[in-house]
């Protein structure tokens, strides 16, 4: 059976036990709930579309038409005219709700509370019609001039946003995007820490493990998990477009289908990466219970990833924006946030797709020696320091995991010194070349020298670690 | 035939494996014996790449051993574990094609085995809504279910009632039978000495002895007579080179150094009291083991 094979049926296996557990269920409705009322519930609300003037005292003849013709300009509602013979009664009616507003004469508006200004608009330019009418006609205006006059004049009102062509609907959808991005990175990245846990506590991890790699159970269960959570966004989102298609309370900003497609990739990203980390660090916890404590830092480093791209959102084009957005951690939110607003390159997010794979390829690696150097290991909360310097023992005496006897065994500890220094070489140069990278995108040379001095530090300390 | 050549480990200051050299042959039963953290435990994790060996080598058919040479391979861990909430027959099932079986023939071949283990009402019940003893039927399942040509148990005999171990015996000689090697520890040495062909004995993480039970009985010289008697006791203790390991009340054993004359031994047997059985024999897997682990 080949590695991929087996990352399938591991996958499916998730996905089959998980979707099928009443709390995914539970969850998947109430998730489904909650969307469609946020949608549909304003609308009802909103359903009050009359509204009611009531006249008395010596108003103009034309000012119940002027009312009624200015209440047609109100798309969801429609104004009612009613008259009063007596003050007495019209207060009468506004006290008893009968009648939103009260017009005496031209001269006042009695409200029962504060005054309404949607039917304040519309009552007062009403009777500014029709008394201006009255004093044209006074003054001898023919009705045709006056019309002419009194023609509208349309103002239009244009939403400039921080980037040419992009509104504040883009901007809705990259903030809304962001917080599910968070939602499920949290939720499902916790399912899979749970899952390593799980799998640890009930010892079945030394049955599978017998049977297949570390990597691909690690990889069969990150994927199925992201899956399980992509069919959850998915389906919320049919929801809302299905229950705002209905109810037309909300307009959903339109997102572009690029920008869509942009932010399904970065989801993958993004998942894949905070998954593997809360997998390797599930796998040094023994029970249930240490679990959160275990991710703590993960859980910590995602929710200030989720500040620093959200702040992204107001200066796409800031240098503090460009660098998030290639920074692996921050990445996957920042990215998707940038090329909402349009203030990307096209090849600006395929470099950062770039940068995050290779994290993410490497964080694999690295968690799938932390998980095989602490998953058989039960009894209190690991450190992964240890668990490091325990598989790094290993991996330099036995490079294959099966060593060779005698001289063959020294010799390849001698090829792994030799690896080693070119490793060392190339992660120095890979390095610098993304410093270089970083420096040239955010025009900032003080950013490219910190970054580029952090990644060769990082790197090498690594690498020593390694070999030691 | 699976080989251990030279197989070392070591965890920190401890030396879990210093150099064990020692095979386990198709169609066979081999006991692998030793004293708790003698590394039984380590050998086999190393099987299966659950431990990466410092030095030496583990072979299954003259080949270092691969992901896909383990897809034939059972094991039964001395921590036992499944998924609790899973349903027993998806959860074989899944294992099976974890090993590469095809989803049609493991449901076949895990429906047998449920059948054979009186299982078949519980197939479709959650794992922890069954008994202990059920849970471990289930558990031996888990390492037949892909019919292996190498079958590896920790422990499988622990925590099990007499019913439960002689049906465990039955499927463990079975599966030699039909030509499977199969190698597992266990601190009860009178199962081992019935059941296995071979033994392993490790001490502090070397093999003090190793290879088929009755050549080893065999090749040491002791020979241990065990005399029962009615009334008097007779004078075996005059015989030379023969000295006492137990006496008590109807009952002598000796241990006859290399050149003792058994001939002697029974006639003096015989001269007092009533003799009620004589046996002559080599020393048993028991006491071959405490004299290898030395204590």
């Amino acid at each position: 059976m080949s590695g991929f094979q087996q990352v399938r049926v591991i996958a499916a296996r998730e996905l089959r036990e998980r979707g099928r557990s009443r709390a995914f269920l539970i969850s998947l409705v109430l998730m489904v709930v909650v969307v469609v009322a946020v949608i549909v519930v304003p609308a009802l609300l909103k359903s009050k579309t009359s509204m009611d003037v009531g006249l008395t005292g010596t108003a103009p003849a034309g000012l119940a038409t002027a009312i009624d013709a200015q209440g047609q300009g109100a798309d969801d509602a429609t104004v009612r005219v009613r008259r009063y013979d007596t003050l007495a009664s019209g207060e009468a009616a506004v006290r008893r709700g009968a009648v939103d507003v009260l017009v005496i004469g031209t001269a006042r508006l009695e409200w029962r509370r504060e005054a309404d200004p949607r039917l304040q608009a519309v009552v007062t330019a009403a009777i500014q019609l029709v008394t201006v009418r009255e004093r044209a006609a006074a003054a001898g205006l023919d009705p045709d001039t006056l019309a002419r006059v009194l023609a509208p004049v349309q103002v239009e009102n244009v939403e400039l946003g921080q980037v040419a062509g992009r509104s504040r609907g883009d901007e809705t959808a990259a903030l809304a995007m962001t917080i599910v991005l968070l939602m499920v990175i949290s939720t499902y990245g916790g399912m899979v820490l749970t899952g390593v846990v799980e799998e640890k506590s009930s010892r079945v991890v030394e049955v599978l493990l017998a049977r297949i790699p570390a990597r691909r159970l690690l990889a069969g269960k990150i994927t199925g998990i992201g899956l399980l959570g992509l069919g959850q966004v998915a389906a919320t989102a049919v929801a809302a477009l299905v229950a705002s298609a209905v109810v037309r309370s909300v307009e959903l900003p339109a997102v572009r289908g690029a920008v869509l497609a942009w932010v399904v990739v970065w989801f993958v990203l993004g998942f894949a990466l905070y998954a593997t980390a809360f997998g390797a660090l599930g796998s040094l916890a023994s029970r249930t219970e240490d679990a959160q404590g275990v991710a703590g830092p993960v859980t910590i480093v995602l929710i200030a990833s989720y500040f620093a791209s959200f702040t992204a959102i107001g200066s796409p084009r800031s240098g503090w924006a460009q660098g998030v957005s290639y920074l692996p951690i921050t990445a996957p939110m920042a990215m998707p946030n940038r090329v909402a607003m349009g203030a990307t390159a096209w090849w600006e997010p395929v470099v950062a797709v770039a940068v995050t794979l290779a994290t993410v390829v490497g964080l694999v690696r690295l968690a799938g020696r932390v998980y095989v150097g602490a998953i058989l290991r039960t009894g209190p909360t690991l450190k992964l320091r240890d668990v490091w310097r325990a598989t790094s023992r290993a991996a330099t005496a036995t490079p294959s995991g099966v060593a060779s006897t005698g001289n063959g065994g020294r010799a390849s500890v001698l090829r792994a010194g030799v690896g080693i220094r070119r490793r060392e070489a190339v992660a120095i140069v890979v390095a610098v070349v993304l410093a270089v990278v970083v420096g040239a995108i955010t025009r900032d040379v003080v950013i490219g020298v910190a970054v580029g001095a952090l990644l060769v530090a990082a790197a090498r300390a690594g690498l020593r670690h390694g070999h030691r | 035939m699976l080989e251990f050549e030279g197989a070392t480990k070591r965890f920190g200051a401890v030396a879990a494996l210093q150099g064990c050299t020692f095979t386990a042959a198709p169609g066979r039963l081999t006991g692998f014996l030793g004293p708790n953290g003698a590394g039984k435990t380590t050998a086999m994790r190393s099987i299966f790449g659950l431990v990466a060996l410092d030095d030496g080598s583990v072979r299954w058919q003259g080949d270092a051993i691969t992901p896909a040479a383990r897809n034939r391979f059972g094991y039964m861990p001395e921590e036992r574990g499944l998924y609790p909430r899973m349903r027993v027959r998806d959860q074989l099932i899944y294992l099976a094609v974890l090993s590469g079986r095809s989803r049609p023939g493991a449901g076949r071949r895990v429906d047998d085995w449920l059948e054979r283990f009186g299982l078949t009402a519980r197939a479709k019940d959650r794992l922890d809504t069954l008994s202990h003893g059920n849970q471990q039927r289930v558990q031996l399942i888990a390492a037949l279910v892909n019919d292996p040509e190498l079958l590896v148990l920790d422990e499988p005999f622990s925590g099990l009632d007499p019913l439960a171990m002689a049906n465990m015996s039955d499927v463990l000689a079975e599966r030699a039978a039909h030509g499977a090697a199969v190698l597992f520890s266990s601190h009860q040495l009178d199962l081992v000495e019935d059941l296995c062909e071979d033994v392993v004995i490790v001490d502090r993480g070397k093999v003090v002895l190793c290879g088929d039970l009755a050549r080893l009985r065999a090749g040491i010289r002791q020979r241990f007579v065990e005399v029962r008697y009615a009334g008097a006791a007779p004078p075996l203790t005059a015989v030379p080179g023969a000295s006492v390991v137990e006496r008590r009340e109807g009952l002598v054993r000796l241990r006859l150094a290399d050149d003792c004359d058994i001939a002697e031994v029974a006639a003096l047997a015989q001269s007092s009291g009533r003799l009620v059985s004589f046996r002559y024999e080599p020393p048993t897997l028991s006491q071959l083991f405490r004299q290898a682990v030395g204590s």
